[in-house]
């Protein structure tokens, strides 16, 4: 073993031993240089973000400016929850959820098999974390106090924001310290990448825990508005169904995300991995075909217990069936197949119906059940402007996660003396 | 005697939740069975 590692270390090029600072104006540099755009920037999909971007941009400031009401949102007294609870943090969180899944079977059941693609999902969970978590500043009227529950002003501790706020603070933590040795990679700190990859274990463990209790706290949340949610969608148990289907989203956002990230940047991934590659999806969607059939019964078990059968022979009823059978059944039949015979487009095609489904159970929680007895005429539908933001929030973190990738060992191998400390 | 003795009807309570729960653990045998088959294309 001594002799390997030797072995190991003595065949690792100077070039491959990552950037050394001797001075703060080395690192400054470095920094500069890392931040420079690589490779052809007219890309079509730059031509095309970039604008919505910074169009984004401009209208974030004048929201903080002038506030929720109109003509920047569609919000009011009877619709306080729009788009942005709805989809950027309620269902961004949701998709996050796969970094707290794929930790747990990486790091805690030892399932190597899914330690490919780990980073890349620690990575785009603490991304989600911070632009989708981060957008509800957006959704605080008053948001220049947003730092009171965690300086103590007024802690709050009977509200359910209050568990939130903290669990979205202490997550976002812990996912940085679980990605934290691949940016000491990038940085060449050799020292620091041994104290912080024994630290990620502890990280772990603590990012799992806080995980359930807040995508349960989001549920929790809604809770609050009772005579609000149609009985089809209320129940005292939502905590439970927001954390058992953040387990099949989390993992479908994997998958989606996890697939065009193969497909741009092939060029980073060694032959092994993308030989194993479609073993991993295979593997992940026996896991989302289980937790569907799972939370499929759950469903329909929370239905019978509130007495809220009556309510399918009506439109919100056709609604409900529309949501349930359309996508949660037929995706969960769609995993199981495609895992039973190794078809990757199917795999695929139930990932994105999933998501779908997601979207539209969150959304359907935030404004599409909630006041249900209103007029569809009177109901809230997200301005142009609401709609702006969250593309921009979106593309704001594919950028985040492309710089990312291109210049940290998130994809590609780590440095070899990283990979000589591991063993 | 009579007051002494609370007869619970399991069914006009509880009965479809006990149902459902029951129908789930056998189907979901059948399910992971499918789930695991291998046919390989």
């Amino acid at each position: 073993m001594a002799g390997e590692k030797l072995n190991l270390v003595d065949v690792v090029p100077e070039k491959q031993e990552g950037p050394s600072f001797k001075r703060i104006s080395d690192f400054i540099d470095f920094i500069k240089k890392e931040l420079k755009p690589r490779g052809n920037i007219a890309t079509p999909f730059n031509l095309i973000s970039l604008p919505i971007m910074l169009l984004g941009y401009v209208l974030i400031v004048l929201r903080l400016a002038y506030g929720l009401g109109q003509p920047i949102t569609n919000l009011n007294q009877q619709y306080p929850w729009g788009l942005w609870i709805g989809f950027d943090v309620v269902t961004g969180v949701a998709f996050a959820g796969g970094a707290y899944v794929l930790c747990f079977i990486v790091y805690i059941l030892r399932v190597e098999k899914y330690h490919a693609i780990i980073r890349a999902t620690v990575l785009n969970g603490f991304l989600a974390y911070l632009f989708y978590a981060g957008a509800i500043v957006l959704d605080i009227g008053r948001w220049w106090n947003i730092y009171n529950p965690m300086i103590g002003n007024d802690f709050g501790v009977n509200a359910v924001m209050f568990l939130v706020a903290w669990h979205f603070f202490l997550y976002m933590l812990a996912e940085l310290v679980e990605f934290s040795p691949a940016i000491a990679e990038w940085l060449g700190l050799r020292r620091l990448r041994k104290i912080l990859g024994i630290m990620t274990l502890g990280a772990v463990v603590f990012g799992i825990t806080l995980s359930t209790l807040h995508q349960s706290g989001l549920g929790a949340l809604m809770m609050m508005a009772k005579s609000k949610i149609h009985p089809l969608w209320y129940t005292e148990f939502i905590p439970i169904l927001y954390f058992v289907s953040s387990i099949f989203a989390g993992l479908s956002m994997v998958i989606f995300e996890g697939s065009i990230t193969h497909k741009v940047f092939s060029y980073q991934v060694d032959a092994s991995h993308h030989e194993h590659y479609n073993d991993i999806l295979v593997g992940l969607a026996r896991i989302c075909s289980v937790a569907m059939f799972g939370y499929f019964f759950l469903k329909v078990l929370l239905v019978v217990h509130e007495h809220a059968v009556q309510y399918i022979n009506s439109p919100m009823g056709y609604w409900w069936l529309f949501e349930v059978i359309g996508f949660i059944l037929v995706p969960c039949f769609l995993f199981a197949s495609g895992a039973q015979q190794r078809n990757m487009a199917m795999i695929k095609f139930a990932a994105i119906i999933t998501m779908v489904g997601i979207i539209l159970n969150r959304l359907n929680y935030t404004f599409l059940a909630y006041n249900w007895y209103v007029p569809l005429s009177e109901k809230y539908w997200p301005s142009w402007i609401e709609l702006i933001i969250t593309a921009s929030i979106i593309l704001t973190e594919v950028w985040a996660f492309r710089w990312m990738v291109n210049r940290m060992p998130v994809l590609k191998a780590p440095p070899a003396w990283a990979v000589e400390k591991e063993h | 005697m009579d007051e002494l003795f609370t007869y619970y009807d399991m069914f006009a309570s509880k009965g479809p939740e006990y149902l459902i729960i029951i129908g789930f653990f056998i189907v979901i045998v059948a399910f992971w069975t499918f789930v695991n088959m291998s046919t390989e294309r």
